[in-house]
């Protein structure tokens, strides 16, 4: 594995587990996911993934499709458990889903049969808030993300951008501690998209709570990380780590014209374009 | 070479039968009434009907006005239903008619229709093709209004006429919705035949099915009834083998025919 | 607005024209009135009945048959379904043997449901339910295992426990696909249960129909008929009725 390191130090081979930093949020430990094909064949998704991510974090995850990056999410989140290795959260190996990670899917996934304050409640709810208190709660985090007025509406009712800041907001509602974003932005269109990231980084260096970013787009991902991880495809593997060194509060009109920001971009497009290479020799 | 994984799945619907028989014969020697005959007594009964010449035309009868009544229906209702789904009008027009003969059992207008055009064929043929042209219509009309607005576009772009465009395009692909509906009108024809038949009760297998139970021939009855059934299971799975090969490039969506009426 | 008129103008055509032709078959002397009564002896015949204690007597008995068997498939159905979506256990078991029984044309079985059960009450009522089951599982079965992966996947981060997803998430979601299935065995309650009175029965609306058609009472057979298809519609309309009020979040299909 060719291990490039831009400014920082590489993250991919972490430090063993007794040494593992106090602040390490998520720690993942050589996972590897093979899935079942037709017959006796078997496709291996992920190879030997190593990753710790600190708490507080804002870490991405780039790749190509097919490298694998929703699926390591996925066994972050517990929906998924890993063929080999252990994935660990706040040192617990993680076994199932919990309210402590959050997840917000591409799809929204709202529950069409609730309407916009009730998605956002049931979390509460499930976790034995007051009704009184779940949608005082509730109606507040709907107010933050630019949806006061909207509490009575059904899901379908929402546009797509509307519909994620629902999802946003009701995975907020039961505080989790890591927030796991499966390319929430890549089902809209660009306008809402750079809307919604604004939004999203204002909302996160407020509280600053741990995030892994799933994307495919290399813009947003140095946008609003603290680090980006790059994948090869098939089977997935990091390639790298780079560490964004770049100062927050991130305002985007300055961003976009910092050589800084310009070479980041430009420095990891080449890099997955060479994994696009490493996948057509193989 | 068939892994025995594979061999149980394709055998499953067998072993169901075997196991329902065996649920009958259970259930029969429990309840221990006359009335009520064991699986193996009903089986023994089957060949005495089927070996019976007169039996055997009185099915076949029945088989034959099924399959006129049938293929009338789909001739009639698959270009309604199409011409319903792609012109507005045409649809707006026909639904509220279809709405309200929906929930007429089309096997109870047999009296009427006997006392217009008697006992005959032509009667017990016209109640199966009312019976069944309504959800062939119905899923016709489905399909063809599914169809994507800019494939026909891409026709006409093409030079197709309209007429091109119905058959050429807008019929394959309604196909698959189509076909659906004339599983649901195979199935249905069997029970408005069955029906019409025991209402009529002047021939037919529903006749054979209502004579023995007057005469008390009670392992005939049961006999008649998997005679019935079997014939059912056989016309459904012949007809999935059938839209399997017509319709290889959709995926089949439910392998259980999904509605009856 | 005008638009809803004009189809609905257009929607009305047709039945009225189809009673024009009933109604001129008659006055052109094509058919004789013993045969075909004109349609405006057969309405008045149905309000003249309508608040009849004998007949409000039939519609209870064929209502209640109805309703009975209809409620049977509903609750049947759907439990089956559900399990059979999220064990695998009982999928093995429940598929092959819903594929042997929902091709047999149930009415066939009416016969041995006769012999078993009597010619009371619980024949017709089984009747019933063995016609409206299969449409109803199948389509609660169907729904069930279809629900998105990560509306689940959602629900359980949020802290639902994994015993409790069926009712939370399941159950909720696949109530469209549930609806469809239980609008389809309405209707099959309403043709079953009439045809199972005309077979056998003492009373209900298959039964005046069938005692219409042995005195030859043109007029008294055209009333049962057009009751059960208003039946029909009504209870049609109040199912749908409650499926809009449930499925208000859903997206129209």
């Amino acid at each position: 594995m060719k291990v490039v390191t831009l400014r920082s130090d590489a993250l991919a081979e972490s430090e063993p587990l007794s040494g593992k930093p106090a602040s390490a949020m998520i720690h993942i430990d050589r996972v590897s996911q093979r899935f079942q094909t037709s017959g006796r064949q078997s496709h291996l998704a992920l190879s030997d993934i190593s990753l710790t991510i600190d708490d507080g974090a804002f870490v991405s995850i780039l790749g190509p499709s097919g490298c694998g990056k929703s699926t390591l999410l996925y066994i972050v989140g517990g929906f998924v458990s890993p063929s080999d290795g252990v994935a660990r959260v706040k040192g617990k190996a993680i076994t199932g889903p919990g309210p402590d990670r959050g997840p917000v899917f591409q799809e929204f996934a709202l529950f069409p049969w609730k309407n916009v304050l009730g998605n956002v409640m049931y979390g509460l709810r499930q976790q034995g808030v007051k009704h009184s208190e779940a949608e005082a709660k509730s109606r507040k985090l709907l107010e933050m993300v630019g949806l006061k007025g909207y509490e009575n509406f059904y899901p379908k009712e929402l546009s797509g951008g509307m519909k994620q800041r629902v999802a946003i907001a009701r995975t907020l509602a039961y505080n989790p501690a890591v927030l796991l974003m499966d390319e929430p932005f890549g089902a809209l269109d660009a306008h809402t998209r750079t809307r919604l990231q604004n939004d999203l980084l204002n909302i996160w260096e407020r509280d600053r709570k741990t995030v892994l970013f799933v994307t495919h787009s290399v813009e947003e991902a140095v946008f609003l990380s603290d680090k980006v991880v790059v994948m090869t495809r098939s089977p997935g593997r990091i390639k790298v780590v780079v560490d964004i060194d770049l100062p927050r509060p991130r305002k985007r009109a300055e961003l976009l014209l910092d050589a800084r920001y310009q070479k980041y971009v430009v420095d990891i497009e080449k890099l997955i374009d060479d994994t696009g290479e490493d996948e057509i020799h193989a | 070479m068939i892994t025995p994984r594979a061999l149980l799945q394709k055998s499953a619907p067998l072993l169901a039968c075997i196991g329902l028989l065996c649920a009958w014969q259970v259930a029969s020697l429990l309840l221990n009434t006359e009335s009520f005959p064991t699986a193996l007594e009903a089986i023994r009964a089957v060949p005495s009907i089927l070996g019976d010449k007169e039996s055997l035309v009185n099915i076949g009868a029945s088989i034959r006005r099924m399959a006129i009544g049938l293929s009338l229906a789909v001739v009639f209702a698959i270009p309604l239903g199409l011409l319903m789904g792609r012109i507005k009008g045409v649809a707006s027009f026909f639904n509220p008619l279809l709405m309200v003969i929906y929930p007429v059992p089309k096997a109870a207008l047999m009296p009427i229709i006997m006392l217009w055009l008697g006992v005959g064929d032509v009667s017990k043929t016209l109640v199966i093709f009312l019976g069944v042209s309504l959800p062939i219509i119905y899923h016709s009309f489905q399909g063809g209004k599914a169809v994507e607005e800019k494939m026909l576009w891409s026709g006409a772009a093409m030079g197709l006429s309209s007429a091109q465009r119905m058959f050429r395009i807008v019929l394959p692909a309604a196909l698959p919705e189509i076909l659906t509906g004339c599983r649901t009108g195979l199935v249905l024809a069997l029970i408005t035949m069955v029906t019409s038949e025991m209402i009529a009760r002047q021939s037919g297998a529903g006749n054979i099915l209502f004579n023995a139970l007057d005469m008390a021939q009670y392992d005939t009855v049961f006999a008649m009834i998997m005679i019935i059934g079997a014939l059912g299971i056989f016309l459904d799975a012949a007809f999935e083998k059938l839209r399997g090969s017509l319709v290889r490039w959709s995926k089949p969506q439910h392998d259980i025919p999904l509605s009856f009426s | 607005m005008s638009a809803t008129v004009n189809k609905a103008l257009l929607g009305i055509t047709p039945i009225a024209l189809f009673i024009a032709l009933w109604q001129s078959l008659i006055s052109f002397g094509y058919a004789p009135v013993t045969l075909l009564p004109p349609p405006g002896a057969v309405f008045l015949r149905l309000g003249q009945q309508l608040f009849t204690s004998d007949f409000l007597h039939e519609i209870a008995a064929t209502l209640f048959r109805l309703f009975a068997g209809f409620a049977i498939a509903v609750v049947l159905g759907v439990v089956i379904g559900l399990a059979a979506a999220i064990s695998p256990a009982i999928n093995a078991v429940v598929k092959p043997v819903v594929r042997v029984l929902a091709p047999i044309p149930k009415v066939a079985l009416y016969p041995a449901l006769l012999l078993i059960l009597g010619f009371d009450h619980a024949s017709k009522i089984t009747l019933v339910a063995a016609d409206a089951l299969f449409p109803i599982l199948l389509s609660t079965y169907y729904g069930a295992s279809m629900v998105e992966q990560k509306l689940i996947w959602s629900a359980m981060a949020a802290g639902t426990p994994r015993a409790q997803i069926l009712f939370k998430v399941v159950l909720p979601a696949a109530m469209p696909s549930i609806l469809t299935g239980c609008r389809i065995g309405l209707v099959i309650s309403c043709i079953v249960v009439f045809l199972a009175e005309m077979i056998t029965s003492t009373d209900g609306l298959g039964h005046m129909l069938v005692q219409a058609a042995r005195t030859f009472q043109t007029v008294d057979m055209f009333v049962p008929l057009i009751t059960i298809s208003m039946l029909g519609l009504i209870l049609n309309s109040l199912l749908h009725g409650l499926r809009t009020y449930l499925l208000r979040g859903f997206p129209e299909v």
